[in-house]
């Protein structure tokens, strides 16, 4: 490739405080989607498993119809679509207060939850059915088996594939600059566009990505070794410590 | 872990240092392949964009296939075909370093920062950054801005420009003209900002032109031309010979009547300054 690297426009100018609000405004984004998808995964792959047929079906709706739609059309619905059907008033409320940070927000936080709900659910058809019968003949609730019994050793077993589910939310962040968001994404490429490096930029990008990603995966393995309950999560190499 | 972030650094070293050892020329490459690929744009009437017929043209499209590309055809000694591919600005310097497109024909200006990556062609239309307006609006130009919210292209000159020289302005920048224009209607923003031309283009092809207005005097000066590989002197030369020759016989003014003139896709007639600068522009054989 016939091309020489300037390393320097990384730190000249603006880029170093562009990259790191970018930094700021991704970490945002995707801490606020992912405490949403959690809440509606967790809730929706719940129900998804109860025994009442027309809570099932409201919870399979959700997850279908979201996540058989391509996010970025989602960030389209929910920045354009959506507010002209709100009173004209809040409607510039919102826009002069970062309606496209919050569209953002809730379409990957939907989006995401909708998979976070699968996930959730497996976790839980995981369990043997007798933890159940055998949580309702001590006297608890349908509800209270849940809470208790069934949704902490479910989201014990899920820390895997949810450490997988919270990565791509980071990554799947980046679509929200095709609405505006001044993401690290956004960030990279306006860097690109005052000094014209593009692989520079784009460099810096994926390495903090990256660096991003690998810090949740670490922590996350963390967390699951702290939680793991002995006996019950089978993890080879771990088992001896 | 450390040894897993080693390894991936090092992959990552290879990947960036890997290409091939001996550079091809830029008109080897298209003598090789018989083909001359240009990044260019699906949405940008009347430069490139695809028409009511589902075909891909425009006037930066024209000056390749009817003065470009003879000009390169007969440097190589064989005929050549044109592939498109689309760009956008956050694309187009990585699309031309990485071999994907051999020239940049859409909207691209000319600018200093930008010649330190890529080498221009002549200048092949000349326009200024103005405002889209909804008809009635307080917005008469760059001096209005202040607390406003206002939509750019992403990667653009004038969003640069806005930035520096309205801080207080409320600055959206999408990375693509629909979605900012969309932006627009709906009331997300209060105005776009563009080169004239292109708001001009982008106002024809609206539902209903009369809500719209263009207000505000030039800003900044966009001069655009065709980008290229740099350092590429041979295909650069061949490229400007088009251009030239099409200058000279009075082609490339045919070609700008049939989308800028009074039946044109978008009438915008040529001033006497501009078409004296771009007779300039063609040197003595």
């Amino acid at each position: 490739m016939n091309y020489h690297f300037d390393w320097s426009v990384l730190w000249t100018g603006q880029s170093g405080q562009w990259l790191l609000q970018g930094v700021v405004t991704t970490l945002e984004i995707s801490v606020l989607a992912w405490l949403l998808a959690l809440g509606l995964g967790t809730l929706s792959g719940a129900l998804r498993t109860v025994p009442f047929a027309p809570l099932r079906a409201l919870a399979t709706c959700y997850v279908e119809f979201f996540r058989n739609v391509p996010l970025l059309v989602w960030m389209f619905f929910w920045y354009f679509a959506l507010p002209p059907f709100l009173p004209q008033s809040l409607q510039d409320w919102l826009f002069n207060h970062g309606a496209e940070f919050w569209a953002g927000t809730v379409a990957l936080g939907v989006y995401h939850g909708a998979r976070f709900s699968e996930v959730i659910r497996a976790g839980i058809q995981a369990i043997p059915k007798t933890q159940f019968e055998a949580a309702i003949s001590t006297g608890l609730s349908t509800g209270q088996a849940y809470r208790l019994i069934i949704l902490p050793i479910a989201l014990r077993l899920i820390i895997p594939p949810a450490t997988n589910e919270s990565l791509n939310l980071l990554k799947n962040s980046s679509v929200a600059l095709t609405i505006g968001v001044a993401e690290l994404t956004f960030q990279t490429r306006q860097i690109e566009t005052y000094t014209a490096r593009a692989f520079e930029a784009l460099t810096a990008g994926t390495l903090i990505y990256l660096a991003l990603c690998l810090t949740i995966a670490f922590v996350m393995a963390r967390v699951e070794r702290r939680f793991a309950i002995p006996g019950m999560i089978a993890r080879v190499g771990a088992a001896e410590h | 872990m450390k040894r897993v972030l080693i390894l991936l650094l090092a992959l990552f070293t290879t990947a960036i240092n890997a290409g091939p050892a001996v550079a091809e020329t830029t008109l080897e490459k298209i003598a090789r392949t018989g083909t001359l690929t240009i990044g260019t744009r699906t949405g940008s009437p009347p430069f490139a964009y695809v028409n009511k017929e589902n075909q891909w043209v425009g006037f930066s499209i024209d000056l390749v296939e009817q003065l470009v590309l003879p000009s390169v055809a007969q440097k190589v000694g064989k005929p050549l075909k044109v592939e498109k591919k689309e760009s956008a600005p956050a694309t187009r310097i990585p699309l031309l370093t990485s071999n994907a497109v051999d020239l940049i024909a859409e909207t691209m200006t000319d600018t200093r920062a930008r010649r330190d990556s890529v080498d221009f062609s002549l200048t092949f239309f000349v326009t200024g950054a103005q405002f889209l307006v909804k008809k009635g609006s307080p917005i008469k130009g760059i001096k209005d801005l202040a607390g406003k919210r206002v939509a750019a292209q992403q990667g653009s000159t004038n969003a640069r420009i806005i930035r520096e020289r309205a801080p207080t302005a409320q600055l959206r920048e999408f990375p693509d003209q629909p979605a900012a224009f969309q932006a627009l209607a709906q009331g997300q923003v209060e105005a776009y900002t563009n080169d004239g031309i292109q708001l001009a283009g982008l106002k024809a092809k609206a539902p209903s032109p009369g809500n719209w207005v263009i207000v505000g005097d030039f800003y900044s000066y966009e001069p655009y031309g065709m980008a290229m590989r740099n350092g590429d002197a041979d295909f650069r030369n061949a490229v400007n010979n088009g251009l030239m020759e099409g200058i000279d016989s009075g082609k490339f003014f045919e070609i700008y009547d049939k989308w800028f003139g009074p039946k044109g896709e978008l009438p915008y007639p040529m001033t006497p300054e501009v078409k004296k600068f771009l007779i300039y522009q063609a040197v003595p054989k």
